[in-house]
């Protein structure tokens, strides 16, 4: 949990995005596993999200559930989890998502403690809802697991500044309404009160927006808001099954990561926390 | 309204749903306080859906059980064919309160579908209906009736291709247009309110059984049964009855005779969190959640309403699985003896009525719910005839 946090502060003092890409957990892409998250490492990620797959992934769209089933199909299991953790995270920190079933089926505390013994620094669980979430804390404290909790525009900056304070590892921002993926939002969402929100109540963790970031451009979109980084699902996957050369995984993290959001004018970037 | 039952029940969701469903709670708890809403809930159940409904004394099916007087609960006579009205008019009116222009809504037999399509029609809300390739195939009727009745139905082609895919595909569509948009959940399944608020709406079922008892046979029922798919129709049944004498029975579908679960959640499964709601939930060793297998679709859910999970543990209600074919032969006994088609779904509540009849003596009653009309299953009846089921 200190390793994920540092990673994630330091790549925001340096005054960087912070850059998480996410890899689905896949038994049949286990060898190339490490070549891959060198490769994120090299191109300016900062730390990596293992996705888990579950049958019934209701927040994600086509590609993450495609991915999700393909994984399945291929007989991946928790102990590839732990296995894929243990190769991904001696490179880059690495968070582990998946839903709420595949860890309460391996009880609260003793799913989390195998995740935190392979070397995961924290937990991101897209459908558990602040109000389910107290167990949770509870067990992700004593494993000494960052729970990442989720904000969204259908909130109230309200509603955001408690959650951002039960937040560990970063506030995971979802940066419109619907779910992971290509398709174009609804109507783009006013994300900077919500960011503004999170700073003020928790000013030392960063705030990443997550779902549709897929390129320079919706990246410095996503930076505007005055977040901390973003994350990067659904583009790396549809990358990944053209089986590109890793050069070609360096660069596109390489243009995300070099990308810098212009706030809005008027706004000021929110106060750079550093560790004390 | 309760969040839980007992352990079971809650919101497992994605933030983004958080406030619409603090709405929805909020509304719903204005409007039942509201004597103009009930006042039109009770109107449009009345004209518009056809109750109250019978509660009909099954002579011959009771002859041929040999024991206790079978009594059926007639929500096949509801508009639309099913209960499922009771449920979609009351969300409907709900939605039209919270001023959303737009329905959407899962289906697995398709009587959800259609009852929340004529709701859609008839309060001129825009609806759009998700449901599984495979159900599609084996329930078309129903289908074509939505088509008619001014929905859009969504093939879903992931997965299981069923039930629960389609549960998927409109919680996604859901999250991303939940700002003009009600999910019509179909049963008392998903994240808080839906399962308290269902059971409210369908709990008009019992408080009818217990009223109708009375004035038939001057007593409660000895023994209520319902089948359970998401659970709607039963809990509905048994709500009105927790705190009565009346035993109660529950009915899932065992799926395929030999070594099948089924989809018997109660019966086989374990808990989890399935669609937004802790709850027995058939799953594999790894925690994923398993395919199920019935041959009626209304009842082929791998999940179940978080209110069963609790009346199981409690012990109020006992559950118990009957197989495809008690429900093949149950549909043959009520159409022969009763001149009644029903649904595949409560087929499997008559077949366990008729077992539980036979065990008990003829000064006992037994009321089953026959939650819906069989016109949309005579394709997979003939089918499994032909075969020599
Ligand atoms: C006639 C009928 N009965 C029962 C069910 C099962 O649903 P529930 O358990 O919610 O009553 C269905 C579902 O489609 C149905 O169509």
């Amino acid at each position: 949990m200190e390793r994920f946090d540092a990673a994630l502060r330091s790549a925001r003092a340096l005054g960087r995005p912070v850059v998480v890409p996410y890899l689905m957990v896949d038994r049949r892409r286990r060898s190339g596993l490490a070549g891959v998250v060198d490769a994120l490492a090299r191109g300016g990620a900062s730390a990596l999200e293992l996705g888990f797959p579950f049958s019934d992934p209701i927040a994600d769209g086509p590609t993450l559930e495609a991915a999700a089933g393909r994984a399945l199909d291929h007989g991946t299991r928790w102990s590839d989890l732990l296995d894929q953790v243990r190769v991904a995270g001696a490179r880059l920190p690495t968070a582990v998502m998946t839903y709420a079933n595949p860890v309460l089926y391996r009880g609260l505390r003793s799913g989390m403690k195998s995740l935190r013994r392979a070397g995961a620094g924290a937990l991101i669980v897209p459908d558990l809802s602040f109000e389910e979430a107290g167990p949770w804390i509870h067990a992700a404290h004593s494993a000494d697991l960052a729970l990442v909790l989720f904000a969204a525009p259908a909130i109230s900056p309200r509603r955001v500044e408690h959650i951002a304070r039960r937040s560990r590892g970063f506030l995971y921002l979802v940066s419109r309404y619907g779910t992971t993926g290509r398709e174009r939002p609804a109507g783009s969402a006013d994300l900077a009160p919500l960011v503004r929100a999170s700073h003020r109540a928790a000013p030392e963790l960063p705030v990443l927006v997550g779902f549709g970031v897929r390129d320079r451009a919706s990246a410095v979109q996503a930076l505007a808001s005055g977040a901390d980084g973003v994350i990067v699902g659904s583009a790396l996957e549809e990358r990944l099954e053209l089986r590109p050369r890793t050069t070609q995984i360096v660069r596109f993290i390489r243009t995300i990561a070099s990308a810098r959001g212009t706030p809005p004018a008027g706004v000021a970037r929110p106060r750079r926390a550093r560790r004390p | 309204m309760p969040r839980r039952y007992g352990p079971y029940g809650g919101a497992f969701v994605p933030e983004t749903l958080v406030p619409a469903l603090v709405e929805l709670e909020r509304t719903w708890t204005e409007a039942r306080a509201d004597p103009a809403f009930r006042a039109e809930l009770t109107l449009l159940s009345r004209t518009l859906g056809g109750r109250p409904t019978p509660l009909y004394f099954a002579r011959n099916l009771t002859r041929r059980a040999g024991g206790a007087e079978i009594w059926l609960k007639r929500e096949d006579l509801v508009h639309g064919g099913a209960h499922k009205f009771n449920n979609a008019l009351g969300q409907g009116l709900l939605a039209r309160r919270m001023g959303k222009p737009r329905l959407i809504a899962e289906t697995g037999a398709g009587q959800h579908g259609v009852a929340t399509a004529s709701i859609g029609a008839a309060l001129g809300l825009e609806t759009e209906v998700y449901m599984g390739e495979v159900d599609m195939a084996r329930q078309r009727p129903n289908v074509e009736r939505m088509r008619l009745l001014g929905a859009k139905v969504h093939p879903v082609t992931t997965g299981s291709r069923t039930l629960k895919d389609a549960i998927n595909a409109a919680l996604r569509d859901w999250i991303a247009n939940v700002r003009t948009t009600h999910y019509l959940l179909g049963s008392a399944v998903g994240p808080h309110p839906f399962p308290s608020l269902v059971a409210d709406f369908q709990s008009v079922i019992g408080r009818e059984i217990l009223r109708q008892s009375r004035q038939s046979f001057g007593a409660l029922p000895d023994l209520a049964v319902a089948c359970v798919g998401g659970g709607s129709n039963a809990i509905g049944t048994f709500r009105p009855m927790l705190r009565t004498k009346v035993a109660l029975l529950g009915i899932e579908a065992g799926g395929p005779r030999g070594g099948s679960r089924g989809a018997a959640s109660l019966s086989h499964g374990r808990p989890g969190v399935l669609h937004g709601a802790y709850t027995y939930v058939l799953q594999n060793r790894e925690g994923q959640v398993a395919d199920t297998e019935s041959v009626s679709a209304g009842l082929d859910y791998a999940g179940v309403g978080p209110e069963h999970a609790w009346l199981r543990d409690s012990g109020r209600v006992t559950y118990r699985a009957v197989h495809d074919d008690g429900a093949l032969t149950a549909f043959r006994w009520l159409a022969e003896e009763e001149g009644i088609l029903p649904a595949l779904e409560p087929a499997h509540a008559i077949y366990a009525a008729v077992g539980e009849a036979r065990r008990r003596s003829g000064r006992e009653r037994v009321v089953v719910t026959l939650s819906g009309r069989g016109d949309k299953d005579l394709e997979v009846v003939l089918g499994a005839l032909r075969r020599g089921a």
